[in-house]
C-alpha cells in the first residue's frame, strides 16, 4: 500500500470517529484551492464555500464562477460518500449533471447532499446549493460515482 | 477577417484569464473564433482531487468546460447581453493523467433566439480519446447592466466604498 493511500485511509477513519468531515476536506488540495468547508449539523453534513475574490466568474456583477459552483458540488458529493459510506478510496466520478437555478452572488454558498442509491459499484448522489435560504436553491446537481 | 472578433478576442482573453477564478486556475485561451473556443490548462498541484494518484479534481474540468462553453456562447452574441448557464452535463470517460496539460475545446452547435446549445470536450494526448465530454445550454438575456457606463459606475462605487459596495451588490 502506498504511503499516500495509507495517509488517506487513516485520515478517513479519524474523521469518522471524531465526526469531523472537515478533516477529509483537508486531505484534498482542491478543497483549499476553492475554500470549501464542512461541518456536522443535526444528522446531516453541511458544506459551505465562503466568498473569496479568486472564485469570481463575472467581475462586473460580481458573481461566483459557475465552474466553482460545479466543482464545489462535485467535491461535496465525494466527501459525503467518503464520510457517510464505508468507502476507503476516493470515488471516481462518472457523470455530473448541473442545473443553475439562480445566479451565485458574491457571498457564502451552502450545500447538502443526499445519497439516493448505493449499489456495489455505483453511488448516485444529489446535491443542492443555496445562499439566502434553502428554499431558494441556486443550483442542483446529481452525480454518479464508481466506488471500489 | 472579422473586425469585431479581432477587437473582441483580446477583451475576452483578459476577462477570462486575468480575473477571478480564471486567474486562480491559470489557463490560456488559445483559439477564439465565432462560436468556437479552445483552451489549455497546465497541470497544477493546488488542484489535486485525489491525493493518492495526484489526479486533478473533477471540479477543475467543470470549471474549464464551463468557461470554454461560456466563452464560445459569448462569441456568438451580436448585442449587449449576458449568457448565464442553464445547465451543464459532464461525462468523465477516463481520469486525467497527472503532470500533463489538459486541452479543452467547445463549440456552439445551435444558436436560437433565446438559447444556445454548446458541446465541449477535454483531452490530454489524443482529441479522439477525451477525458471528459460535456453539453451545456446558455440563455441569452439582453441587459443594460453590462453597458460600459454601468460598469464604470460600479467600479467607481467599489473604489470609494470598498468591501461595502460588494456587500450591497450581493444583496441587491
Amino acid at each position: 500500500m502506498s504511503d499516500a493511500l495509507k495517509i488517506l485511509q487513516e485520515g478517513l477513519v479519524k474523521a469518522r470517529t471524531e465526526s469531523s468531515p472537515q478533516q477529509i476536506l483537508d486531505l484534498i488540495p482542491y478543497s483549499s484551492f476553492i475554500g470549501a468547508e464542512a461541518k456536522i449539523e443535526g444528522t446531516e453534513v453541511l458544506y459551505w464555500l465562503d466568498r473569496r475574490p479568486s472564485n469570481i466568474g463575472n467581475p462586473s456583477l460580481p458573481a461566483i464562477h459557475g465552474g466553482v459552483i460545479g466543482g464545489f458540488l462535485e467535491l461535496s458529493a465525494a466527501i459525503e460518500i467518503l464520510y457517510t459510506l464505508d468507502v476507503n478510496e476516493v470515488p471516481k466520478v462518472v457523470d455530473f449533471s448541473l442545473d443553475y437555478l439562480r445566479p451565485g452572488r458574491f457571498k457564502t454558498i451552502y450545500a447538502n447532499c443526499i445519497v439516493l442509491r448505493q449499489g456495489r459499484k455505483l453511488v448516485n448522489v444529489s446535491v443542492t446549493a443555496w445562499q439566502d435560504s434553502s428554499d431558494t436553491p441556486i443550483a442542483t446537481a446529481r452525480c454518479h460515482f464508481l466506488i471500489t | 477577417m472579422d473586425l469585431r472578433l479581432a477587437i473582441f478576442k483580446p477583451m475576452l482573453k483578459i476577462a477570462m484569464e486575468r480575473t477571478g477564478h480564471g486567474a486562480a486556475l491559470g489557463f490560456q485561451l488559445t483559439k477564439v473564433g465565432r462560436g468556437e473556443v479552445e483552451m489549455t490548462f497546465p497541470y497544477k498541484e493546488e488542484v489535486i482531487g485525489n491525493p493518492v494518484t495526484g489526479v486533478v479534481h473533477g471540479g477543475v474540468i467543470v470549471s474549464l468546460l464551463d468557461t470554454c462553453c461560456g466563452s464560445a456562447a459569448i462569441t456568438t452574441l451580436t448585442s449587449a447581453a449576458v449568457t448565464p448557464t442553464m445547465d451543464l452535463r459532464l461525462d468523465y470517460m477516463h481520469p486525467a493523467e497527472p503532470h500533463k496539460p489538459i486541452y479543452v475545446a467547445a463549440k456552439v452547435y445551435r444558436n436560437t433566439s433565446n438559447v444556445m446549445f454548446c458541446r465541449g470536450s477535454a483531452w490530454q494526448d489524443d482529441p479522439e480519446n477525451p477525458i471528459a465530454h460535456c453539453v451545456a445550454t446558455f440563455m441569452k438575456v439582453e441587459t443594460p447592466s453590462i453597458s460600459l457606463t454601468n460598469i464604470i459606475r460600479r467600479r467607481f462605487n467599489r473604489l470609494i466604498k470598498g468591501d461595502k459596495a460588494f456587500e450591497q451588490e450581493a444583496n441587491k
